[in-house]
């Protein structure tokens, strides 16, 4: 419960901070890369996890699914995988560089798109730990 | 029984997808960039704060330190000032040989960028500006930026040249061209150029003034490359805007004199 409350407010967070400060210092997109861990630490999350990347893509990009079509796209990615190969970290680190690989093509320069790596795999560490502590 | 079910949830995903797809294509607009500006104010105003308070404890020596730097800078710039003005009597006479007319018909204001899209060319921007209308012109030091898009008490957003939906007419002083300058996400394509009367790479394009809604006279881009398309009667032009609004922390607002609507709060 508290992470569907955090997440989404730190990402909201992190958008007002990319439009706040884009040409102060290099960022990342601290929403996308939240939104990215909570969506790979537990699939079941895209029920929030989809409406938060709507209101990201709304915000940045004036169109309703830039980096939601993405979002969209991994969870139903994860559960065909899982199911061919059977629970594993490569599959969702192959989905998580390809998520984050959109921001380029968005415009981003590769040293956000890098940032938002850094930024996306302790978070999406963090939150496994913490489903793992829920679930014991 | 299994193969059935496994069918339609393939066709109901496949039609999610599908349907995100067109929803992605769809061009939401910028009020909600625009409903953002109290937490763009509230994460500026630490900063604002930090500079008020260096303001105050700045020390005697460095004040006076930065009142001799400032009286070097007071005199190199009235040399700079004596330079502006023969420039501007310089530039005075080439628009008056050019033609150019001067803008009028619009009020100028200056307005203070908020915030701004995070890709580096920053193709979208929320300005703290008061009385300004939709469409109204957002000039540059340098050049054209955009129009205004969405506006609420005191911010707005801007809609810049790089965006697809936005058709600056322009032309080349001294010539008959006439031609569209179109954006194309990080360039722009300006389209409607015969192949016989086609401008060479380096030319800058300036407002022509057609259709009313952006004065005449505003530089717009510079041509970056142009290419003949075999069989065509028009020449593939791409340019890149004059204007470097990524930095820059004012921009000025150019408003019609005869259609101010200014937004009131209810």
């Amino acid at each position: 419960m508290i992470i569907v409350t955090v997440i989404p407010l730190l990402a909201l967070l992190g958008i007002s901070l990319n439009m706040a400060f884009s040409t102060a210092m290099s960022q990342p997109d601290w929403a996308l890369a939240l939104l990215l861990a909570s969506l790979l630490a537990h699939r079941n999350n895209w029920l929030w996890v989809l409406p938060c990347a709507l209101i990201h893509d709304l915000i940045l990009y004036w169109s309703f699914g830039t980096i939601a079509l993405m979002m969209a796209i991994i969870p139903l990615a994860m559960i065909y995988l899982d199911h061919h190969l059977g629970a594993g970290l490569p599959q969702r680190i192959v989905l998580m560089l390809a998520a984050i690989l959109t921001l380029p093509a968005l415009g981003w320069d590769m040293q956000a798109a890098l940032l938002t790596l850094c930024l996306c795999v302790p978070v999406w560490h963090l939150l496994t730990r913490q489903y793992a502590r829920q679930a014991a | 029984m299994n193969f059935t079910q496994r069918s339609h949830k393939l066709w109901l995903i496949g039609l999610l997808l599908v349907g995100l797809f067109a929803i992605s294509r769809l061009f939401a607009g910028s009020s909600a960039m625009l409903t953002m500006w109290p937490a763009l104010e509230v994460l500026h105003a630490p900063v604002q704060w930090w500079q008020s308070v260096d303001l105050w404890f700045i020390e005697r020596q460095k004040l006076q330190q930065q009142y001799l730097t400032l009286e070097k800078k007071a005199q190199d710039q009235a040399a700079v000032i004596q330079e502006v003005n023969s420039l501007r009597e310089e530039n005075r006479q080439l628009r008056n040989i050019l033609e150019i007319s001067n803008i009028i018909g619009y009020r100028w204001h200056a307005a203070k960028v908020r915030g701004r899209s995070p890709e580096p060319m920053s193709q979208r921007l929320i300005l703290q500006v008061p009385d300004v209308s939709k469409d109204d012109v957002i000039v540059s030091s340098e050049g054209l930026v955009g129009v205004i898009d969405t506006i609420s008490s005191n911010h707005a957003t801007v809609r810049t040249i790089f965006d697809a939906s936005l058709a600056v007419p322009v032309t080349i002083p001294g010539t008959q061209l006439a031609a569209l300058s179109r954006g194309q996400g990080d360039s722009l394509s300006i389209n409607f150029i015969p192949l016989e009367i086609a401008p060479r790479k380096g030319q800058v394009f300036y407002t022509s003034g057609a259709g009313g809604l952006f004065p005449a006279g505003i530089a717009v881009a510079v041509i970056t490359d142009v290419q003949p398309i075999p069989g065509q009667l028009f020449a593939e032009v791409s340019a890149k805007p004059i204007a470097h609004w990524q930095r820059d922390s004012w921009l000025a607002v150019a408003s019609q004199l005869h259609s101010i609507q200014t937004f009131t709060t209810p």
